[in-house]
């Protein structure tokens, strides 16, 4: 027999309420809220639902004489109960599950539950280059397709002191560590970093390898070192308006890292002011940061780990010293730095000197060594430049849409100029150069905010160089990168 | 000079002294779903009581859930100063993590156990569905509150007192396992520990009848606004459940609260422990201590022991509730 539900000629408050409850729990829609509908219906539609929820023996059994009102109470409360002990489920299984993200541009990252103070990321950075030389024909170099970098990079945090990254280089001969380093994060004013890592003395030298204008680095960034061993205390003051960093390091040679042990026994000071007056403000300086950076510390030695080598912008060695020079006393570098960004304007500058106590047998002299660049960059889609490049394209290239990604015109001009007095007892004139003026034009594609297309040329003169007293040719190198980054 | 120094130097360690003896010690006692209105007050007292012996002044915390759950979370890494769990074996499972010594349940008189309960039934007013012993709760239509074994401590004693009857009465394996089975068919709603499973049938007034322990059913009996609407049956055969109680020795030294704890433990010995237990519904292990009057509540229940009827926790855990044993057979039926 099938009964009929009439809620208008059925008094009872309870029925009213279990029907309304009933249609809500069912989310029956409006119009099938009739007369028409009978009490088996609905508790077909309740099966259903059990079914769903699993469990149907048992509330089957319990609900063995289904069919009246009673009975379909009880199964839409075992229903509610059940949906209760599933979202306290659920929330207890989000309390205690990590949290696993992937996205295009945080790369992948796996967070603890609450707090989450606990946190991997994977992110990595590939270089894939392609380099030609025009015109070498007196000083001729390879043109070739090289990786400049494979950096995958595992960083994150570990309890809400310790911050850490690791970020091995793949590209070369046999596999290296780029970053090893942990941050005992005691406040934002005052963080311990401990390992290998980048010096604070370039400006250019701490940008990001995937967010420089140009392919390679200018001249100045020749002159400070980059990675080296050692503890830094950093932080940043006066809401981040002001930054600074000072470590001890085991030091290493202008333009490179330092090597694994500290070979001569001596330590470095580095150091760093950098300020940003107008950060927080909204006008035209709010993207003004100065700032001065210094090292000093004693060298002793002879060969690479000990006395630099410069390069062009196109890698070619320009200068070294005699095989017979040593490194002997202090090294010390000091270097005022700017950047200023407005818009899609860029402009970054940096003037270093570095000075080193050199001798051959009975001479010996302080060598000051010279640079400064300029580069200026201008993103011609309308995107934001910045310290850390052009993020994110407003419109990222679509196969077969409108989007075409931004672009980037970047140019600089730099310069590098050998202690006079390193010639001839220390460098010979006839094999390496005095002095190197290079300027380059760039234009970079971002496809997206991962993948980068870049092509440069860069023309460098030298002064001397070349037998008889002559100046070195120039070097004219047309090179093109694509970069993945996340 | 010299006496100078020695005086400041005495004066710095008195300083020191006073302010160690007027720092405050946390105390963390990991305990099981129905205890909860227990201890609540046997930390207040036992605080009051502490400060009053020592000038310490005594935080005691407690956290409550299903007793499997929650040695699971000590083992996770929730520092307890003391565990007082629904059974041994999830003390066990702590001490197999090396927290605490094999030996633990030696340390403290009747086996770590200061109070017993049982499992009884809670039943609505009248009693509608007649509901006298085991045999009731497999009869189609009767529908069955009781929490879930793998993560109840409570769940698993209500679970042996039904295998218990359905041994003596059967003394045959294969019927005792259909007995379970049924019974757990007419099971609409699993919660994971015993308060849960209290508020299904209490607070959202699911199933006819209540699996539970003696103390939480006194407990519903007694409370303001449940009052008049239940009654306790009392099954013809039940289970005597010894909620154990211990000192995690990890955490203790780690924290340097292995004194505090043992004196908190031992408190429940005492005969203003016991008494607090009876008042809780819990039955005191030592009830010469506790006046007649306070145990008039407790009716006397034929029961069996967890190592007369099971050969003890370690032999019951692996056969009923270790995975793919009877417990999985009878609810997850293949």
């Amino acid at each position: 027999m099938q009964t009929r539900v009439r809620p208008a000629l059925n008094a009872r408050t309870a029925t009213v309420s279990l029907w309304s409850a009933l249609a809500c729990a069912l989310a029956l829609p409006a119009h099938a809220q009739s007369n028409e509908l009978t009490v088996e219906q609905l508790a077909q539609r309740l099966r259903a639902i059990e079914q769903r929820l699993g469990g149907g023996d048992a509330v089957a059994n319990a609900s063995a004489d289904s069919g009246n009102l009673s009975d379909l109470d009880q199964r839409l409360r075992v229903i509610e109960r059940k949906l209760e002990l599933q979202a306290e489920e659920n929330a207890a299984r989000v309390a205690s599950t990590p949290a696993v993200s992937l996205s295009a541009s945080k790369g992948l990252s796996v967070k603890s539950p609450p707090p989450g103070d606990v946190e991997l990321k994977f992110k990595a950075l590939v270089q894939a280059d392609g380099r030609f030389f025009i015109g070498d024909e007196l000083l001729p170099q390879n043109d070739t397709f090289l990786f400049r970098r494979i950096m995958p990079t595992i960083e994150g945090t570990w309890g809400p002191l310790i911050g850490f990254r690791l970020t091995p280089e793949f590209a070369g001969d046999s596999a290296t560590i780029a970053d090893a380093y942990f941050d005992l994060k005691f406040d934002p004013r005052a963080t311990v970093r401990i390992g290998k890592f980048k010096s604070p003395v370039g400006l250019e030298r701490l940008q990001s390898s995937g967010s420089t204008g140009l392919i390679e680095l200018g001249l100045a960034s020749e002159l400070t070192p980059n990675r080296d061993l050692g503890v830094q205390l950093q932080g940043e003051l006066a809401g981040a308006t002001v930054s600074y960093a000072l470590g001890v390091f085991n030091g290493a040679v202008d333009g490179r890292d330092s090597p694994t042990v500290n070979p001569d026994n001596e330590f470095e000071l580095a150091g760093r002011v950098f300020v940003e007056p107008w950060k927080n403000a909204s006008n035209a300086l709010s993207g003004l940061g100065f700032g001065v950076a210094a090292s000093s510390g004693d060298r002793r030695g002879n060969g690479n780990n000990f006395l630099p080598r410069y390069r062009t912008p196109g890698q070619t060695q320009f200068f070294n010293y005699r095989s017979a020079v040593l490194a002997d006393g202090a090294q010390t570098r000091w270097s005022p730095q700017a950047f200023y960004y407005r818009n899609g304007l860029s402009l970054l500058g940096e003037y270093v000197s570095s000075s080193q106590d050199v001798r051959v047998g009975a001479f010996a002299d302080e060598l000051e060594h010279t640079a400064w660049q300029l580069t200026a960059g201008y993103v011609l889609t309308g995107e934001d430049a910045g310290y850390k490049g052009v993020a994110r394209p407003n419109q990222p290239f679509t196969l077969g849409a409108a989007g075409w990604g931004a672009f980037e015109l970047v140019a600089r001009y730099g310069r590098l100029e050998i202690d006079d007095d390193a010639f001839p007892r220390y460098a010979d004139r006839n094999a390496v150069a005095a002095a190197a003026r290079s300027w380059g034009l760039g234009l970079n594609w971002y496809l997206t905010g991962n993948l980068k297309l870049v092509a440069n040329y860069t023309q460098t003169q030298f002064d001397g160089g070349a037998a008889a007293g002559r100046d070195r040719e120039d070097e004219k190198a047309f090179f093109t990168r694509a970069q993945l980054a996340f | 000079m010299k006496t100078a120094l020695r005086l400041t130097l005495l004066a710095l360690a008195l300083a020191a002294a006073g302010t160690v003896s007027a720092k405050d010690t946390d105390l963390l006692n990991v305990s099981y779903d129905p205890t909860r209105e227990f201890y609540a007050e046997v930390n207040q007292v036992f605080a009051a009581q502490w400060k009053q012996q020592t000038g310490e002044t005594l935080n005691i915390r407690a956290s409550h859930g299903g007793s499997g759950k929650q040695a699971r979370a000590v083992v996770d890494g929730l520092e307890a100063d003391v565990v007082t769990l629904a059974l041994a074996g999830d003390i066990d499972t702590i001490a197999n993590a090396k927290q605490l010594p094999a030996n633990w349940q030696s340390r403290l008189p009747h086996q770590s156990a200061p109070y017993t309960s049982t499992i009884v039934f809670l039943v609505r007013k009248g009693n509608p569905k007649g509901i006298k012993d085991w045999d009731d709760l497999i009869k189609p239509g009767v529908a069955v509150i009781t929490p879930n074994p793998k993560t109840s401590g409570g769940a698993r004693w209500n679970y042996l007192a039904a295998w218990a009857y359905a041994s003596t009465k059967f003394r045959d394996g294969d019927k005792v396992v259909d007995f379970l089975t049924s019974l757990f068919k007419n099971v609409p709603v699993l919660d994971t520990g015993a308060r849960g499973s209290t508020t299904t049938f209490v607070d959202r007034k699911i199933g006819d009848v209540l699996i539970a322990w003696e103390n939480e059913a006194l407990l519903t009996l007694e409370q303001s606004n449940t009052r008049g609407q239940f009654e306790v049956v009392i099954p013809s055969l039940s289970i005597k459940a010894e909620p154990p109680v211990a000192w995690v020795d990890k955490n203790v030294d780690k924290h340097g609260t292995r004194k505090q704890a043992e004196a908190y433990l031992r408190f429940l010995y005492t005969p203003e422990g016991q008494r607090l237990a009876a008042k809780h519904g819990y039955r005191p292990a030592e009830p010469d201590k506790v006046p007649a009057a306070e145990l008039a509540k407790f009716p006397e229940v034929k029961q069996v022991t967890i190592d007369g009827a099971f050969g003890g926790w370690k032999k019951a855990q692996a056969a009923h509730f270790s995975d793919g044993g009877f417990f999985d057979k009878i609810y997850l039926p293949k």
